[in-house]
Formats: structure tokens, C-alpha cells, sequence
């Protein structure tokens, strides 16, 4: 016979309180009706009112444009959104983590939303590591290109000389010889502490690889992989100075086309090319971690145009685009290839400035500005002119976050707005508390 | 009613009245009662809390308050607080503005997290918010 009811549905109750995924039912407007535990704990943090009764609202910092994609949802009922990956930052200050959740988001009717909530924070990283060696394996399997072998010393310096790296680099066994794997890569691509970075990357993980112009003796370009390895044994407590690494280079330009495609597909705003939320964050955390380990100037430019709603108002939404695509260009020109440029959102970006001292990024900063400046945007017959507001923040121990140093640039960028427009801002300790004014 | 059995959520000396109160008096507490040892199972469930999650003490006494129980306090705003006070061997007497979710409908409350190095269980008080 079956359990009185009373009893299945407290089991049916303690099952939605066990669920290890979160649940949420709302109305058309967000409000929720009914949410699950795990959902609770995952939202709480995120919620900017301490509260649980919209979850547009409670998503609102990570995902602003949710309301509106629920409202542009043409379909009576369906999918808005399926697994979509949002990052975020959870915990207290001083110790925070990024983590990734996913959502779904069902449009059930007229009037109520269901969503999928889970912390996908280790998959996402497996998912990325898989990735990774798989490219690696893929260039082994498919790559009947040459490649060149070179021994690193633990400064990632050139020791030993091999034939191999004339046939691939160009370069000879003079040129080579001491001297700092940067050569191998374009002037601003990596700078020497990105090559130690690469090092202690191999040390920890097995290895570090990555994809991307290289430059031969010659000056000119080639799509390469390269693999840095250690040679010593990871567990053997070696000193630092007795490290050893193998750098293989191999020319892999016939892949390029096909590599750039898939790394634009996920990591790239479709309007202006440069690297999405996602990607920004996903490159943000790795510099957050290197500069963890090693403190060494490091800082951040947020970038508005002004005036952006007058643009689109006056000329309509394709010269806006065309406006924001302009933008973009002026970013790739003036920033450097080492530096993490992003679309956040509507006409907000942003530069990550790997290396970089406060006075170096106000300078670069300044720079665009009076470039963005000087230009206009042929738009049909229309010459656009428009400006830009950027707010400058660096590194310090004070910083516990990439959103913590979001956030001061983001308040030096009022300040630029307030002072104006088009100009830069440094953020200022004494401004903080300020902030309304 | 008997009014001197009845303790205020915000009793200064609250840890020493839970440890010396037997069930019956936590029973008769207006607000909730969640006792859990060392290794987060739950050792005490009152009546108060029963009816508002719905559930009764035999399917919550044993198991674990952050993975069986009430997995939306798995979170820094709560578990991390035992956590750290556990970590350090300080005390913990937090009261913070919290949301449950009491039978699947988010519920404001007052959640406070008592917890002494001296002390075999510690405790998340819950009073609902009107």
C-alpha cells in the first residue's frame, strides 16, 4: 500500500531540499514563487538587496540584460537561455573566488519563468584543461610540419643550440644562445615576466601551452604552438636554479584559420571582435593568480563612449554599431597584444594591462582618447565624431579581486565623466567614499 | 503559558540556556532551533523549525545541516562562519538578515550562528521576519 500523503510529501519536500541543483520558479516579472535550497545558497551572494524575491534582480550585477532577454523572448513558451555560463565572484573580501554558474531559463507561459541554477565552476576549468591538451594532441596527430626543440634554463633562456631551431625560426645558433625565449614571439606579445609566469604554469600543471603569432629571424609572422615542459622531476624538491624546461615550436599557419575561428566563436563579442565577458574574466583570473604569486604592476582601463544613447538616438542603431566597431579598432591599435581588451556590454570596455604601472596605462589611456578624438566614423554619408571616458586603477595588496579592481576604474571613470567627458581619470583613495557626488 | 521558559531570540546568554534546555523547552520557543556538532550533523531540531520546513525531527536528526538539511546556508554568509570561528577556536554570536527557502517559498529571516570553543554543538537560530 502507499504512504499516507502527508509522508510522501514531506519525502517529496526533503527530495527538492536535497537536490544538489538550483531550482527557481518565477513570474513573468522575475518575482519567484518558489525557489530550492541550492538555489538559495548560490543567489544569496549575488542578491544586492539582501533579499530573494526577484531573481532579475538577484542576477542583475552578472547578468543585466536578463529582463530584457526574457521580454525579446518572441516564442509563447521555450528556451531563453540554455546553459548559459555566467561568471561571478563569491565570498568575503580578501578571499574571494571566482566561480561559473550555469543557467537555464524556461519561458513556461505568459506568466511563469522557470530556471536552472548550478556551480559549473570545476567543470568549466576541466572543460578548459581538456581543451588545451587536446589541441596539443591534435597538433601532434594532424601537424606534418616540423618543429623545433629547444632546452630553457630556468629563466627560460636558450641553452643548448639545435639545428632544429634554424629550420623552423630562422634564427642562427649566435642569435640565440643566452637569450630569452620572448625572441621567438612578436616585440609586445610576451614580456619577461610572462615567460617566468609560463615557467611556474609547467612547473605546477605539467606543462604550459599556448597558440599564436610568432616571429621568425627574418621579422616575418607564423601561427605557432609552443609547449613549454619541464625537465626536471616535479617532485623532486629541486631548487628553482636547477630547473630545466624543453620549449617545442612548431609551425602550425595551415591551422590558423581554423584555430582563430574556434577561439573567436567562444571567446569574442560578435559586434567589435575583442574578447567577450566570459573570455575577459577567464583571462582576468589567470593575470589575478600570476599576480597572487608574484606582485608586479599590473592595471586596468575602463573605457565608455560618450554620449553613446545621443549616437544611437541621432543616427540610429547601425551607426552605433558602427561606432562601437570603431572603437574597438582604435583599442587593437593602441593597446598592446600582451593586454586583455574586452566588450563588457553596450558601449563599456575595458583593458587589462599585464605589467603596466599606473603612469604607463594613463598614458596609453590618453593616448586613445585623443585618438578616438581626432576620428570620425563614415557612417553612409555621415561623418560621426565622438569621444571617450576612461578610468584608470592598478594593482595593489589592497585589491582582493578583479572586480574589486573593476570597480575602482569604474569610479574613476564617473570621475572623467563628471569632470566633462572625454578625458582620463586615476582612481583616488580619498574620492571613495565620494562617489555620490 | 509559562513566560519565564520563553527566551528571546536575542538572549544574551543563549548558548548557556541551549545547552542546559531539554527538548520539551525548545519546543516552546517562538523561532527556530538548529543544534549541530562538530562534524555538521544535526543533534538538535525544534519544533518550531520542523513546522516551518516541513520537516520532522526523524529525517533531519543525524544528518548533515549543510548537505541534507539546509544546503542554501552552504555558503560563505553562513558555513564559512562556523567554519572560520571552528578554525580559529573563537566564538561566534553573528545575526544577519538572511533568506530560507521554508517549503520552497523564500522566507526572510533572521539567522543567528552561535558557536564556543567550549561547546560540543553549535547553533543556527531562525526567526522569521514580518
Amino acid at each position: 500500500m502507499s504512504a499516507p500523503v502527508e509522508e510522501e510529501y514531506e519525502a517529496l519536500l526533503q527530495f527538492m531540499y536535497m537536490a544538489p541543483i538550483g531550482l527557481v520558479q518565477t513570474l513573468a516579472d522575475g518575482e519567484i514563487t518558489m525557489v530550492n535550497p541550492l538555489c538559495a545558497q548560490l543567489l544569496m551572494p549575488l542578491s544586492p538587496d539582501g533579499q530573494l524575491s526577484n531573481l532579475f534582480v538577484a542576477l542583475e550585477a552578472v547578468m543585466p540584460d536578463l529582463r530584457q532577454r526574457v521580454q525579446d523572448f518572441p516564442d509563447g513558451h521555450g528556451t531563453v537561455c540554455d546553459a548559459l555560463q555566467v561568471p561571478i565572484a563569491s565570498g568575503h573580501a580578501g578571499r574571494r573566488q571566482s566561480q561559473v554558474l550555469s543557467l537555464t531559463l524556461l519561458k513556461l507561459d505568459a506568466e511563469r519563468l522557470m530556471a536552472v541554477i548550478s556551480d559549473v565552476t570545476q567543470s568549466v576549468r576541466r572543460d578548459r584543461e581538456l581543451r588545451q591538451s587536446q589541441a596539443w594532441i591534435n597538433t601532434l596527430a594532424i601537424g606534418l610540419t616540423d618543429y623545433a626543440l629547444v632546452s630553457l634554463d630556468p629563466r627560460g633562456c636558450i641553452q643548448d643550440w639545435n639545428p632544429s631551431i634554424e629550420r623552423i625560426t630562422g634564427f642562427s645558433a649566435e642569435q640565440v644562445s643566452g637569450r630569452s625565449l620572448s625572441m621567438f614571439y612578436p616585440g609586445d606579445a610576451i614580456s619577461e615576466q610572462r615567460v617566468l609566469d609560463r615557467l611556474h604554469e609547467a612547473d605546477r600543471t605539467g606543462w604550459s601551452l599556448d597558440e599564436g603569432w610568432c616571429m621568425r629571424a627574418d621579422g616575418s609572422r607564423y601561427w605557432g604552438s609552443c609547449l613549454i615542459a619541464p625537465l626536471h622531476d616535479r617532485d623532486e624538491c629541486s631548487t628553482q636554479d636547477e630547473h630545466a624546461y624543453s620549449l617545442i615550436i612548431r609551425d602550425v599557419s595551415d591551422r590558423r584559420e581554423a584555430a582563430e575561428a574556434l577561439l573567436k566563436a567562444v571567446s569574442c563579442d560578435h559586434l567589435t571582435g575583442l574578447y567577450n565577458r566570459r573570455a575577459f574574466f577567464e583571462a582576468a583570473e589567470l593575470e589575478m593568480q600570476r599576480w597572487a604569486r608574484f606582485p608586479r604592476p599590473m592595471s586596468l582601463v575602463m573605457i565608455d563612449a560618450d554620449h553613446f544613447k545621443r549616437i544611437n538616438d541621432q543616427y540610429g542603431h547601425a551607426a552605433g554599431d558602427a561606432v562601437l566597431r570603431h572603437l574597438a579598432a582604435g583599442m587593437s591599435a593602441t593597446f598592446r597584444a600582451m593586454d586583455v581588451l574586452a566588450r563588457l556590454g553596450g558601449e563599456e570596455f575595458v583593458v587589462l594591462l599585464p605589467d603596466t604601472t599606473l603612469e604607463g596605462a594613463e598614458a596609453v589611456a590618453r593616448r586613445f582618447c585623443q585618438l578616438i578624438a581626432g576620428q570620425s566614423v563614415e557612417v553612409g554619408d555621415q561623418a560621426i565624431r565622438y569621444t571617450v571616458s576612461a578610468g584608470i586603477a592598478t594593482m595593489d595588496e589592497d585589491v582582493a579581486n578583479i572586480d574589486a579592481l573593476m570597480q575602482r576604474a569604474d569610479e574613476a571613470l564617473y570621475a572623467a565623466k563628471a569632470g566633462g567627458r572625454n578625458r582620463v581619470e586615476r582612481w583616488q583613495p580619498e574620492s571613495h567614499p565620494a562617489i555620490a557626488r | 503559558m509559562n513566560t519565564e521558559q520563553t527566551v528571546a531570540f536575542s538572549e544574551a546568554r543563549m548558548l548557556e540556556f541551549l545547552e542546559s534546555a531539554s527538548d520539551e523547552d525548545l519546543d516552546r520557543l517562538d523561532f527556530g532551533v538548529i543544534g549541530i556538532d562538530a562534524g555538521t550533523n544535526v543533534k538538535r531540531y525544534n519544533r518550531f523549525e520542523s513546522a516551518a520546513a516541513g520537516l520532522s525531527k526523524d529525517r533531519v536528526i543525524g544528518y548533515a545541516l549543510f548537505t541534507v538539511v539546509a544546503p542554501c546556508m552552504n555558503n560563505f554568509m553562513v558555513a564559512q562562519r562556523f567554519e572560520d570561528a571552528q578554525e580559529q577556536g573563537s566564538a561566534l554570536d553573528d545575526t544577519i538578515d538572511y533568506v530560507l527557502t521554508l517549503r520552497m517559498r523564500p522566507v526572510k529571516v533572521k539567522l543567528r550562528l552561535l558557536a564556543a570553543p567550549d561547546r560540543a554543538l553549535r547553533y543556527v537560530l531562525v526567526q522569521r521576519q514580518t
